[in-house]
């Protein structure tokens, strides 16, 4: 089922009265097989936005949907925004965040007392949607075939992030959510992993939400971007952080091609 | 169900900390599990010797009461009595007593007993017309169970002996009636004393005296038997204030035993109080230290989906499968413990005479640790649902 992320205008606040950091996400949508690059400055609320749009934490205020593309099936939309205001709110967006998305967290995130496999299969496990044709499809076009039994302690930092990403699509979620995921990596390996976790998302039907602050590896691939700014506010009391879309990137190669 | 599984993977992938619990959590148990097996050995022994002999739980009414079948029903009424009888006059207790066809006779006192009777070895019972013969007079007299006997006696007064002819039913062991003794139904003494009262019993050739109509039996005491050592003091105190009487027993020397197995128990339960406040710290902390060492395998896991109400049970497993391994242990220690002790400590009784815990006790003690186990993890629980999983996005590597 594919769906498409309806986000309208989520607030969130940090701080108190003497200083506050206020994150606006502005209203935007992402459907399947999307990639967007968020950048923005350190501090910017790149890490704070992936986990509002990841169900990690609670809006302020502001709309947050699923809305399914097929709108012959009889699937109704999910509104995540409301989802935080139930009684289980944490059992809720748990079991949304199994369901809808994956994350590759900066180093991978592996869990050491698992096989590489093992942590793959992991994310069907929770969403309950066992796969392993998928699976091994995965092993392989991320390379991980051959060390797929090895624990991530015997990995190198490029093997752990391509596990990472190997995991966070093998329960093929709607969308997947990936924090400076090269930022560990040398620039090889950068844009290795980058074009992996890109060429894997699309195969699996994913939209891919990415922050980095690797420019020059973003620029060789095609993607909406979108970038976060901050405006100081009330005599330097608030920040104030409004995430502003730029516009879909050709990648710099593709250019010189026309 | 996939907490479970990845919680036992992630404790035996951490082997060395696995054994640091195991280690902390045997350290505690194995020795109050060697003191208490102590405790037991000693106390059961001690209880056992009592308890082997029934005069230790018999009370003998002394002085000149007399008492009627009446007396002995109303003790036989209350619940602290096991077997009680009536006695009758000690000196008419003496008979001779010659294997049936055999040619010599031996003087034996005659001792009532019946169903009930603690001198009686299992499976054993009096019925009227048998009688059981002690060890003692057994050998000197080559009878056997299923021989018949005869039970002589003879007053001065009277003209020629009464003999009463029994079937011996069984020989007691020599521990249990020192002496030759012949123990026989109440009434086969009560006619033995209308014999030397002078009464005509022609069932048994005596024709002469007076007329056993005539006679109201009366006795000269009780014997009764406490129903346990802890029945002993209550029903002899209640003896003697109902019929306000004095009486003999070894009230003293098993309320001495009794009393030791109260303060060893109350020893052993100071120590394990501290001990236990000592492994409960040990504990809650070790297992909250887990957790906040665990926090991003922890934050992962949540980050994945497998949070909610969940995540709670990944320490709780982890404690209970630890508590069971450590009792494992706790428990093979405490048996090689108990081996070397037995040998160093030559008893010349059975194996588990020194050191001895029950299969029941074992079973209250593992419940017992399981249940502080799991008390002691539920802070780690708590903790563990609190572990926020934007953890893993915020801080980075696991």
């Amino acid at each position: 089922m594919a769906y498409r992320l309806e986000i309208d205008n989520m607030t969130v606040t940090l701080g108190d009265a003497e200083r506050r950091f206020v994150l606006k996400t502005g209203a935007w949508s992402v459907t399947a097989g999307e990639v967007i690059g968020l950048t923005g400055p350190s501090g910017a609320g790149k890490t704070l936005l992936l986990e509002l749009l990841g169900l990690l934490r609670a809006p302020d205020d502001g709309g947050y949907t699923a809305v399914p593309l097929d709108t012959s099936a009889q699937t109704a939309s999910h509104d995540f925004a409301a989802a935080w205001r139930a009684p289980q709110a944490m059992s809720l967006c748990a079991a949304a965040r199994a369901q809808f998305f994956g994350f590759v967290p900066q180093a991978g995130g592996l869990l050491p007392f698992l096989t590489v496999t093992e942590n793959i299969e992991l994310t069907q496990h929770i969403a309950k949607r066992p796969d392993a044709a998928w699976r091994d499809t995965l092993l392989g076009e991320l390379g991980l075939t051959q060390i797929k039994g090895l624990r991530p302690a015997a990995l190198s930092i490029g093997q752990r992030q391509r596990v990472a990403i190997a995991r966070a699509l093998a329960h093929r979620p709607f969308c997947v959510i990936a924090d400076e995921p090269t930022a560990a990596l040398d620039p090889e390996n950068a844009q290795t992993a980058m074009r992996l976790l890109i060429e894997a998302a699309g195969a699996g039907g994913s939209a891919t939400l990415l922050s980095s602050h690797d420019y020059a590896t973003l620029e060789q691939f095609p993607m909406r971007r979108m970038r976060l700014e901050i405006t100081p506010a009330e005599q330097g009391k608030t920040i104030v952080s409004t995430l502003v879309p730029l516009g879909t990137q050709v990648p710099k190669a593709e250019e010189v091609t026309a | 169900m996939l907490i479970l599984r990845l919680a036992l993977r992630d404790l035996f992938f951490q082997k060395v900390h696995l054994v640091c619990n195991i280690a902390v959590l045997a350290g505690v148990l194995v020795p109050l599990l060697v003191l208490f097996g102590v405790k037991n050995g000693v106390y059961n022994a001690l209880i056992g010797d009592l308890l082997s002999n029934p005069r230790n739980v018999q009370i003998d009414t002394s002085g000149n009461t007399t008492f009627s079948t009446e007396d002995a029903q109303t003790v036989r009424g209350w619940p602290e009595a096991g077997f009680v009888t009536l006695k009758t006059r000690s000196q008419f207790d003496f008979v001779n007593v010659r294997l049936e066809g055999g040619g010599q006779k031996r003087d034996a006192v005659l001792i009532p007993s019946g169903e009930g009777d603690p001198n009686l070895p299992d499976g054993v019972a009096i019925l009227p017309g048998t009688a059981v013969v002690s060890a003692q007079l057994a050998a000197q007299l080559e009878i056997s169970s299923g021989d018949l006997i005869d039970v002589i006696t003879q007053a001065e007064d009277r003209p020629r002996q009464m003999r009463l002819q029994l079937k011996v039913s069984a020989v007691l062991p020599a521990e249990n009636v020192t002496g030759r003794a012949v123990l026989a139904e109440l009434e086969v003494l009560d006619l033995v004393e209308a014999f030397y009262d002078a009464y005509a019993l022609p069932e048994y050739g005596i024709t002469q005296g007076k007329p056993l109509a005539d006679r109201v039996p009366v006795f000269e005491g009780l014997r009764v038997y406490a129903a346990s050592l802890e029945d002993l003091a209550p029903l002899q105190n209640r003896i003697e204030t109902h019929f306000g009487i004095s009486t003999e027993a070894r009230t003293a020397e098993v309320q001495g035993v009794l009393s030791l197995g109260r303060n060893l128990n109350l020893a052993l339960l100071l120590t394990a109080a501290v001990a236990s406040l000592g492994l409960a710290a040990a504990l809650v902390f070790g297992f909250w230290g887990e957790v906040q060492r665990k926090r991003h395998v922890l934050a992962s896991l949540a980050l994945m989906g497998l949070g909610g109400q969940r995540l709670w049970l990944f320490p709780l497993i982890q404690a209970l499968v630890s508590a069971a391994l450590a009792l494992l242990v706790s428990f093979g220690i405490f048996g090689l413990a108990a081996l070397v002790a037995e040998r160093l400590f030559d008893t010349g009784g059975a194996a588990g005479n020194l050191v001895d815990i029950t299969v029941m006790q074992a079973v209250s003690i593992s419940a017992l640790v399981t249940a502080f186990v799991a008390f002691s993890a539920l802070m780690a629980a708590w903790s563990a649902l609190k572990i926020d999983p934007a953890t893993v996005l915020r801080e980075g590597a696991t």
